[in-house]
Parts: structure tokens; C-alpha cells; sequence
């Protein structure tokens, strides 16, 4: 497909959202959603569940230049859905001009993705609902401090899920599957995004508005205050989940899966991992060898499964404990 | 169609939607509700009515589906039936935050646990605190019309707030009586287009349901549903007005039945009135001055209405087909908060709650009820009265021998 | 020592006594509510009564926050927002001038303004209305903890000023409180040294107060008379709250080095990089919550950061 986006250069400047916002410094999924929007114009409802952003609208402000509908934790899909409805009936009856139509985006962090809204979000999938679903994914309830949800990855340290003695990793289980939940349901396009990759972003969200249906995008938030890093190093971080191959960037037309960027060399996940207090367990006081050569043989995996299936050529990083002792 | 036909509850409420025109359906099937919805999709299907029904995942997400629709410019209709209501619940007090005037019918059921399909009140009481009004229905006939009511009402500017009317499952949900209807012209006569002055659209852009950070805004927010929902009394009595010019039919908040000249009176709501009723005849014929007051509109609650009805009556019982666990009925206590500032007030106000669960309430108990009435000594003052007849404890025994259980009631 | 020294009995209180009260203003993540808290062990350590507590807004790391510490040797027959504090603990000097944290209101009469300021001078200002002090914590703690956590030691110099607590108490209130957060030992012994150099350095001051405020009372009637939705209609409204006062760091573009490539116009969160007709930056120092993320993102390195330095007007 032909695409306008090859370059930063094609960056849309039309821009949708005011500063003033009250997220944190450095807020990954500030930035997906800028871009998001950039790419989508201005006739935008954004229907969102609880989550962080919820607290992008705080009375009587919005950084937000489009609508905006907060319905529920549980039900942001369902909301789209009614508004979707309502706009299409209205026109069908000639009681909305066509002019009026507004895009309809649905918006909410992982817990809701994941967990709570994940009846809701189905639903509306398999009913074949028109609109956008943004996932921006901190990996963790964020809003209420920092909690385990179904995006959590094995060894991160949440709130609930504390590293201690009895319990060394942090999170002992694995992280849900979302993009093969959603693509069981065989939507016209889903794909993962990150905020490092703006162009690779760009034109997703461009090859998604060619398809009428469910459009779904689960993006990678890198969250300064839970993830414990510096606020400048939210691209970096990004840049480094996509590039040790932690955060696979992919799309799905009709449920054919294709990966969009391929590291050819995977960095050591390490050097991902190290750069978060909330794997910092891994490291200090004692090196968890077993708990982070899990997460390393997780992504190798992946990769191979990848290499076989879509014949790209991944090499798995050099495991450095091997090489330490060579 | 003739203009009165023989039809359900379910059927009515159907028939109500497809009156007002509505635009938008989101369902969820429960019984004893589920006909309402078959109906419509049926007639919707055939191309005599032109709607969008569209069936959700569970009464959470059809209560938010309903909600935002109606906050993009469409008139919504929904229905449903105890744990669905309870299901949704968070919604009610997000639709009536949000100012969505949809209509929502619920066919009364009875709360689990023990899980049951016959109706109480328990359910649609459950709401009353949530901003939505309450219309309840003896007849067949009210559901039709309360429909109708409630969208006149919900969509009236001074109001912008959301209805529930509620019809007891079985007693009317699936039974059939003759019910009148209104033509095209008359229902345009009486429920004017809705529109929403802020609807999502893109010509102007709206932030919806932001939060609000500051008890000061909350409450100030909170207040004006408050405000509305007080000011929505006046704006019934109005419908009901342009109603009874319309179709003949009266509609009253509070309808007395041989009230005026009696001494003796029952308060209660929905289906087991109309026993009620034929139990005031019966007394009458034997010259007791036994009346009936049938609370139509919950909320907003009629306290001044009832004080006119119930102020120099003898005595006073109260029939809540609900249990406010630990109190006694739900009804009965806003009835005495309402009488509390009067000064000639009746000395008697006895609480019964009977009908939990549908259980039968028969024609001899309401008679007993007034008997007490007549002889308050013997009733244990503030104390909730469970009718309960000595036939249905012993098939109580009966099922608790068989299911194992030992030990004496 | 007992708050009575302080405040000699007078008139007869039967069921209140007289009592310290401290608010903390900070920056979400600057710890405000660990210091209150430190306060407030350290305080009932030293045999009051206390009590402590945060306001959760809808604000972030980085966004204006304050918590509370009310000491008595009585019951304490308050609780939430203080509106008249013996003592206003300002932990970032930027706050003093922000319209919507107004840290100094309500101080009382005679009351100590503790500001946490990079221009610190003479530590001790007496004027009519009340005493402010300066002092520099931020550089202690980047001195002896090498990042700017200023919890404990604010806590410290609060608890000085009160004239009720030793350092015994809040050095002992510090471990207990950052061992609940999980700190590891060797931070809190960092910590501990921080207090102990920041307690000393705060001057001695006895608060003398008599005052009992009390606030005017005019009861409104609410009615409007008409449906009033909780819509925002005016979008974009957003940058009138000027989350600029978010900054610790401020970045600068040097124009000479920039080719105009809109990195940093890109990846800004908050869109407070605006771009001119060439298609270079303008920052909007107005919004810039200064997280960095151009500073480390520019690919020509044209974008440094200094340290925000607003001074106390």
C-alpha cells in the first residue's frame, strides 16, 4: 500500500491537543495519543475508561481540541459502541447530517484491555463495531499506583506484587496475550505500536482507516513513575522494548500477521531491564541469573517462531553470563 | 391494529418504543423480560419499524451503549429485569450524571440469592437513590402509557434526566389484557422530537463526564440532578394533562382509589394493587372506610401529595413488596419521613412487606391488613408485619424435610 | 517539652487543646507525603498526639501537592485541609508564585514560611506577618544522596521549628517510615546523615501564637433554576493551567546547532514545542512540565537543560 508517512518529515503538524495536561513528565502514553490523534484529524470522540488518562479531562479543563466521553471502567467499548449506533441511525433517518459523523476511538490503559474491559472490548469486536481501540499499555494499574494487572510482565515488581524473600521475581506469571486474543476474533486490522517508531506508527493508523470495522492498536507506554526511570528516557526506553525484542512491533489484516520492524541483531533484554526500578530486584543485591534468562528464552522464542513463519532472519543476542565465563 | 388490542406487559412496553419512535435499542436478554426485546427486533426485522437494535455482552455495557446514544442525539430505549438492573447498576448513576434522558424498562423480579423469576421491588428500588425517575404500573395499560410519560418527562429541558417504569414480572410481563393505543398524530401531539442541546457532533466539539476533582463541583452537580428531579413533579402533572386531552386517560403521581371519604388506608405500588383494590370494595360493602393510595411516581417522591392523601386518616398501612434487610419496607419509611412535619398526621402507620419473591399475596390478606388497621393495639408499633399464611409455612416444612433439613420451625 | 510551654494556658478549654499545625507543598513525587508523615511519627515519638495526611487530587508527578501535620498533647478535633498553619513547609521554591498551590495563604501571624530555595541566604527573615526561612536542601541532598529527595530532611527542619521534637526522635521516625517504603539501608543511613546536617542547619525558632483562626461562614441557597450538564464546551482549555510550574529542569535550544529535523517537536508529550516557520522549536515555557525527552531525543545535541531557578519575589 501507498503510503504519505516515509519520514519525520511527513510528521502531521495539525495539532489536537493543548499543553497543560496533569499526566506525569514524560508520559509514554501522551505521546502515542498526540501522535494518534495527529493521524486521525480532528473529528475524533475519544471514549475512555478509567485509567490515567481519564484524568486528562479534570473540570472545567481539557487539553483535548475533539470530544471526549468517559463512560466506565469496564464498558468503554460499549459506549463507542452506543455512540457509533446513534450517529449512523440519525443519519439513516435523516435527522444527522453526514457532515456531523465523527470518528470513534476508544481509549484506555491496560487494566481496562486486559482485565476489566475485556468482555466489553470483545463484544464490540465480534459485532464488527466501527472505531478505533488505543490501548497505551504501562504493563501495571498506573492510576492507583502502580498495581499487577493482566498486562504485567514476568519479573516486573509492582505494588501487589512485591520482590521479597519468599517471592524473589516480582510477578511470577506471564504476561497476557491481548494482540492473540483480539486477532482470535479476526478483526480487519490490529496491530502494536510504540512510540519510538512515529513513522512505523503513522502508518498503521493510515492502513488501518482503509478498513470499516473494529481497528485495534495496543501501544507500549512507558510510564516514568511506575516503571522507575528518568522522564527523559521514555523514547529510549521505547526504543529499547522493540529492540532487545521485548515489544514486538506487528500488524494483522484480517488476522494475517506480519512484523513490521525486525531487529536483525536482538539487543540482551538486559539492557532493557536495567533501566527500570521495577526490575531492579533482578540485579540488586544478588544477579536472579534464572528469572532473567527466562525472559531472555521468552523472546528468543518468539523470535524463532517469527523467523519460521515469516522467514525473517533474527539473531538472539549473545547471552553475557556465557560470555563471562568463556 | 385496532386500537385496543389483547397484549402483555412486555407487549405494551414494546409497543410504547415503537410508538416514541425511538432510534436506539441496546438489549440483553433476562427474563421475565426477554419478550419486550424479541418483539421489537422482530418488528424491526420486518422493516414496520425503523430502529437500531443491537444486542450487547451483558446489561453493564447496554446500560453504557444506552447511555452514550442518547448523549449523541438518540432516543433510547432499553429493558430489563433484577440482576440485570444490578449487573448495570454503576451505569444508573453514570446515566443520570451524564443527563441522558433514555427510558429504561424494568420488569420486576426478585434478587438472588435464592435465585427466583418471580417479581419484587427490590430491584427497581435498588435505583432509587440513582437520579433516574420511577413510574410504576398496575396495568398493562400504564406501561404503555408510562412510556410515553417518561419520555415527555426525561426530554423535557427543565428535567434532561433519565426514567425507569417499572411492571412486576408475570403478574404483568406475560399477562394479557386489553390495552389502548395511540395513532401516529396523537403520539406527535403529545412527545415532541428529541434532541440533545449538547449532543456529540462534529460542528462543536464536548468533553462528557470529566471528572470533577473538588467536592464543591460534585456537589453542585449533584444538587442540580437534585433540582431536576424535584422540578420533574411539576412537569409530569403537565404531561399528564396534555395526556388525558389526548387519549381520555388519567395519570397521577399518587391515585386514590375510594380516598376521599375513607379512614382506613393502604399505601402500594404496581401489580398487587388491583387485589388490593377489590379487597377496599369488599369492605366497602360491608361499610368499613377502607381507601387506597397506588404511589405511581417513586421518584421524584410525591411527599407532598401523599400528606394531602394520608393527613386525617385513622390509620395508615404501608404494602412494600421489597426488604430493606435489617429495617423492615422501603417505602414505608419515606411515607413516615413524609408525615413526620404534619401535624394532624394519622396515628397509626403500620408497615407490611408481603409479595417477596412474587409470593401470592391474596385477596383475605389485604383484608386482614385493614382489619389491624381497625384495631392498632394489636400492632407492634414501627414493627414490619411479613404476611405469611400458615399454609405456605407448612409447605415450607414440607420442602425443608425433603431437602435433608432437620429441625422444627 | 510539652506543646504548654508554647502556648501558656489561658481562658478555659475544656475539650481542646491548643495545637501545632503544619502544611507541606511540594511536587508530586517529591515525597510531601512521606514528610508529613515523618513529621507526624516524629512528633508522636516525642509523646504527642498527632496526625498526618495527603490530599489526592487528580494531579501527577511533578504537579503541585500538599499534605498536613497536626500535632497536639491533646485530642485533636480536626481533620483534612489546613487553611491556617503555624508553619508552611515549601519544598519547591517555584510554588511560592503558583496560582493554584498559593503555599503562603492562611499562614497565620507570626507563622514560619520554611522555604526550600537554591538562593538561600540569611536563613531567618523576621517581618511583620510572619518568619520565613531559607534553606537549601536540594544541594544537601545532592551532595551526600546525589538526587534531589528531600523528604526526611524537610521533615527534620519542620520538626526543629516546632520547637517540640529532637533530632533523636525524627532520625528514628525517618527509618521507620522509609523502611516501610521499602528503601534499601543503605539509602535510609544516607538519609539519616542528610537529616542530621539539614536539622542543624535550621535555625532555632519558638512560634509564639495565640491566635485560634476561625473562618467567616455566609451559607448560600443553591437553587439555579435550570439544567446545568458537567460538559466542558471550551476544548483545548487545558494550557491555561500552565503546568510550566511542573518544572525542575529547563530545556534551552541553542539555534546555531539546530537543522529543524522536529525531533523534539515530535516526541513532546504535552505539545509544548511549537515549531516556527523554519520549522524549528519554540518551546512554551508556559507548559513545558520539563521532562527531557528533547534534551536526550535531539539527534544534533542542540538542546541543553539548566536548572529552573525562580527567586522568591
Amino acid at each position: 500500500m501507498e503510503t504519505r508517512f516515509k519520514t519525520l518529515r511527513e510528521f502531521p503538524l495539525d495539532e489536537y491537543l493543548s499543553p497543560g495536561a496533569t499526566m506525569c513528565a514524560g508520559c509514554g502514553g501522551m505521546i502515542v495519543l498526540r501522535i494518534f490523534h495527529k493521524a486521525l484529524g480532528g473529528n475524533v470522540v475519544i471514549v475512555n475508561a478509567a485509567g490515567c488518562l481519564t484524568l486528562l479531562q479534570v473540570y472545567p479543563y481539557t487539553p483535548l481540541k475533539s470530544s471526549w466521553m468517559y463512560t466506565a471502567f469496564a464498558s468503554a467499548p460499549a459506549g463507542a459502541q452506543g455512540i457509533r449506533d446513534a450517529l449512523d441511525i440519525l443519519m439513516e433517518k435523516g435527522k444527522l447530517p453526514q457532515g456531523e459523523d465523527l470518528k470513534v476511538v476508544v481509549l484506555t490503559g491496560d487494566g481496562a484491555a486486559y482485565d476489566i474491559g475485556l468482555q466489553s472490548s470483545s463484544g464490540a469486536i465480534e459485532r464488527g463495531l466501527d472505531f478505533y481501540y488505543l490501548v497505551y499499555d504501562n504493563e501495571a494499574y498506573g492510576n492507583t499506583g502502580f498495581q499487577r494487572s493482566g498486562a504485567t510482565p514476568f519479573g516486573s515488581s509492582t505494588t501487589t506484587t512485591p520482590p521479597t524473600n519468599l517471592n524473589p521475581a516480582g510477578y511470577s506469571g506471564m504476561k497476557k496475550d491481548l494482540f492473540e486474543i483480539w486477532r482470535s476474533h479476526n478483526p480487519p486490522y490490529l496491530a502494536t505500536i510504540a512510540p519510538s517508531h512515529v513513522v512505523d506508527m503513522l502508518r498503521k493508523i493510515e492502513t488501518a482507516s482503509g478498513f470499516r470495522g473494529p481497528k485495534l492498536f495496543i501501544s507500549l507506554s512507558p510510564c516514568p513513575t511506575g516503571w522507575g526511570f528518568d522522564p527523559s528516557e521514555t523514547i529510549k526506553l521505547s526504543r529499547l522494548a522493540v529492540e532487545c525484542g521485548v515489544w514486538p512491533l506487528k500488524e494483522a489484516v484480517y488476522g494475517k500477521v506480519r512484523h513490521t520492524v525486525v531487529p536483525k541483531v536482538l539487543k540482551p533484554v538486559e539492557e532493557y531491564l536495567r533501566r527500570q526500578n521495577r526490575y531492579a530486584h533482578l540485579f540488586t543485591p544478588t544477579r536472579q541469573e534464572e528469572a532473567i534468562n527466562f525472559i531472555q528464552e521468552k523472546v528468543n522464542e518468539y523470535w524463532l517462531k517469527v523467523s519460521a513463519t515469516e522467514g525473517h532472519e533474527v539473531i538472539k543476542p549473545i547471552n553475557l553470563a556465557e560470555k563471562q565465563t568463556e | 391494529m385496532r386500537d385496543v388490542e389483547m397484549m402483555t406487559g412486555n407487549t405494551a412496553a414494546a409497543w410504547a418504543a415503537r410508538l416514541a419512535d425511538v432510534d436506539y435499542i441496546p438489549a440483553y436478554p433476562i427474563t421475565p423480560q426477554t419478550e419486550i426485546i424479541e418483539t421489537l427486533a422482530k418488528w424491526i426485522n420486518e422493516g414496520v419499524m425503523k430502529a437500531k437494535l443491537v444486542q450487547l455482552e451483558s446489561e453493564h455495557s447496554m446500560l453504557t451503549a444506552a447511555g452514550t446514544a442518547s448523549l449523541a442525539g438518540a432516543r433510547v430505549f432499553t429493558s430489563t429485569s433484577s440482576q440485570g438492573l444490578l449487573y448495570g447498576f454503576e451505569m444508573l448513576y453514570n446515566i443520570a450524571g451524564w443527563r441522558a434522558p433514555m427510558v429504561l424498562v424494568n420488569v420486576s423480579r426478585a434478587v438472588a440469592a435464592p435465585i427466583t423469576l418471580e417479581p419484587d421491588h427490590n430491584d427497581v428500588l435498588s435505583a432509587r437513590d440513582s437520579g433516574f425517575m420511577q413510574f410504576h404500573a398496575e396495568r398493562c395499560q400504564d406501561v404503555l402509557d408510562l412510556v410515553l410519560m417518561a419520555y415527555r418527562v426525561s426530554e423535557d429541558r427543565r428535567v434532561m434526566l433519565p426514567s425507569i417504569v417499572n411492571m412486576d414480572g408475570f403478574y404483568l410481563s406475560f399477562t394479557r389484557e386489553p390495552v389502548g393505543l395511540l395513532d401516529k398524530e396523537e403520539v406527535a401531539e403529545f412527545l415532541p422530537p428529541y434532541s440533545h442541546p449538547q449532543a456529540f457532533k462534529a460542528r462543536r466539539h464536548v468533553v462528557k463526564g470529566p471528572a470533577v476533582i473538588g467536592g464543591h463541583l460534585y456537589t453542585f452537580f449533584k444538587h442540580n440532578i437534585h433540582e431536576s428531579i424535584t422540578r420533574a413533579a411539576q412537569v409530569f402533572d403537565e404531561a399528564a394533562e396534555k395526556f388525558q386531552s389526548i387519549t381520555g386517560r388519567k395519570l397521577e403521581a399518587v391515585e386514590g382509589f375510594l380516598l376521599d371519604d375513607a379512614e382506613y388506608v393502604l399505601v402500594i405500588t404496581n401489580s398487587f394493587t388491583t387485589t388490593a383494590k377489590r379487597a377496599v370494595v369488599k369492605l366497602r360493602e360491608k361499610g368499613v372506610p377502607a381507601g387506597l393510595a397506588k404511589v405511581v411516581m417513586l421518584r421524584p417522591f410525591p411527599a407532598k401529595i401523599i400528606v394531602e392523601k394520608l393527613k386525617n386518616r385513622k390509620a395508615v398501612a404501608v404494602f412494600d413488596q421489597n426488604i430493606s434487610q435489617g429495617f423492615g419496607g422501603i417505602i414505608y419509611s419515606e411515607t413516615a419521613a413524609a408525615l413526620y412535619h404534619v401535624k394532624n398526621r394519622p396515628e397509626t402507620l403500620l408497615s407490611v412487606v408481603g409479595g417477596l419473591g412474587g409470593k401470592f399475596t391474596t385477596l383475605e390478606e389485604f383484608e386482614y391488613v385493614f382489619s389491624l388497621l381497625a384495631n392498632p393495639d394489636k400492632v407492634g408499633a414501627g414493627k414490619p408485619l411479613f404476611l405469611f399464611r400458615k399454609d405456605e409455612l407448612r409447605d415450607v416444612e414440607r420442602a425443608m424435610k425433603l431437602a435433608g433439613v432437620e429441625g422444627e420451625m | 517539652m510539652n506543646l504548654k510551654s508554647i502556648y501558656p494556658p489561658h481562658g478555659i478549654r475544656i475539650y481542646w487543646g491548643p495545637m501545632l499545625r503544619i502544611r507541606f507543598h511540594g511536587r508530586g513525587g517529591q515525597g510531601v507525603k512521606t514528610s508529613s508523615r515523618i513529621l507526624g511519627r516524629a512528633a508522636f515519638l516525642a509523646g504527642f498526639l498527632a496526625q498526618d495526611s495527603p490530599i489526592y487530587g487528580a494531579e501527577r508527578r511533578g504537579a503541585p501537592v500538599v499534605a498536613f501535620t497536626r500535632i497536639s498533647d491533646s485530642v485533636i478535633l480536626e481533620r483534612g485541609f489546613i487553611f491556617n498553619p503555624h508553619i508552611v513547609v515549601v519544598m519547591d521554591e517555584s510554588l511560592i508564585g503558583d496560582w493554584l498551590a498559593r503555599p503562603l495563604e492562611g499562614l497565620l501571624r507570626g507563622g514560619v514560611a520554611l522555604i526550600n530555595t537554591a538562593q538561600a541566604g540569611a536563613p531567618l527573615e523576621v517581618s511583620d506577618s510572619h518568619v520565613v526561612v531559607r534553606l537549601n536542601i536540594t544541594d544537601e541532598a545532592l551532595k551526600i544522596i546525589g538526587r534531589p529527595v528531600i523528604s526526611a530532611p524537610a521533615a527534620a527542619s519542620a520538626a526543629k521549628i516546632t520547637g517540640l521534637i529532637r533530632k533523636k526522635q525524627v532520625l528514628e521516625a525517618t527509618v521507620e517510615e522509609l523502611t516501610e517504603l521499602g528503601l534499601a539501608e543503605e539509602t535510609v543511613e544516607k538519609n539519616l546523615r542528610l537529616v542530621s546536617e539539614v536539622y542543624d542547619m535550621t535555625p532555632h525558632h519558638s512560634i509564639k501564637i495565640n491566635e485560634e483562626p476561625s473562618r467567616s461562614l455566609e451559607v448560600v441557597d443553591l437553587r439555579s433554576d435550570r439544567v446545568v450538564f458537567s460538559d466542558i464546551l471550551e476544548v483545548g482549555n487545558a494550557y491555561l493551567r500552565k503546568t510550566g510550574n511542573w518544572r525542575v529542569f529547563t530545556p534551552v535550544v541553542d539555534y546555531g546547532r539546530c537543522t529543524g529535523c522536529m525531533v523534539c517537536y515530535v516526541y513532546c508529550p504535552d505539545s509544548a514545542v511549537k515549531l516556527d516557520p523554519d520549522k524549528k522549536p519554540v518551546i512554551d515555557y508556559e507548559n513545558c512540565k520539563g521532562c527531557l525527552i528533547c534534551v536526550l531525543e535531539c539527534p544534533m545535541r542542540a538542546i541543553t537543560f539548566v536548572r529552573e531557578a525562580k527567586a522568591y519575589a
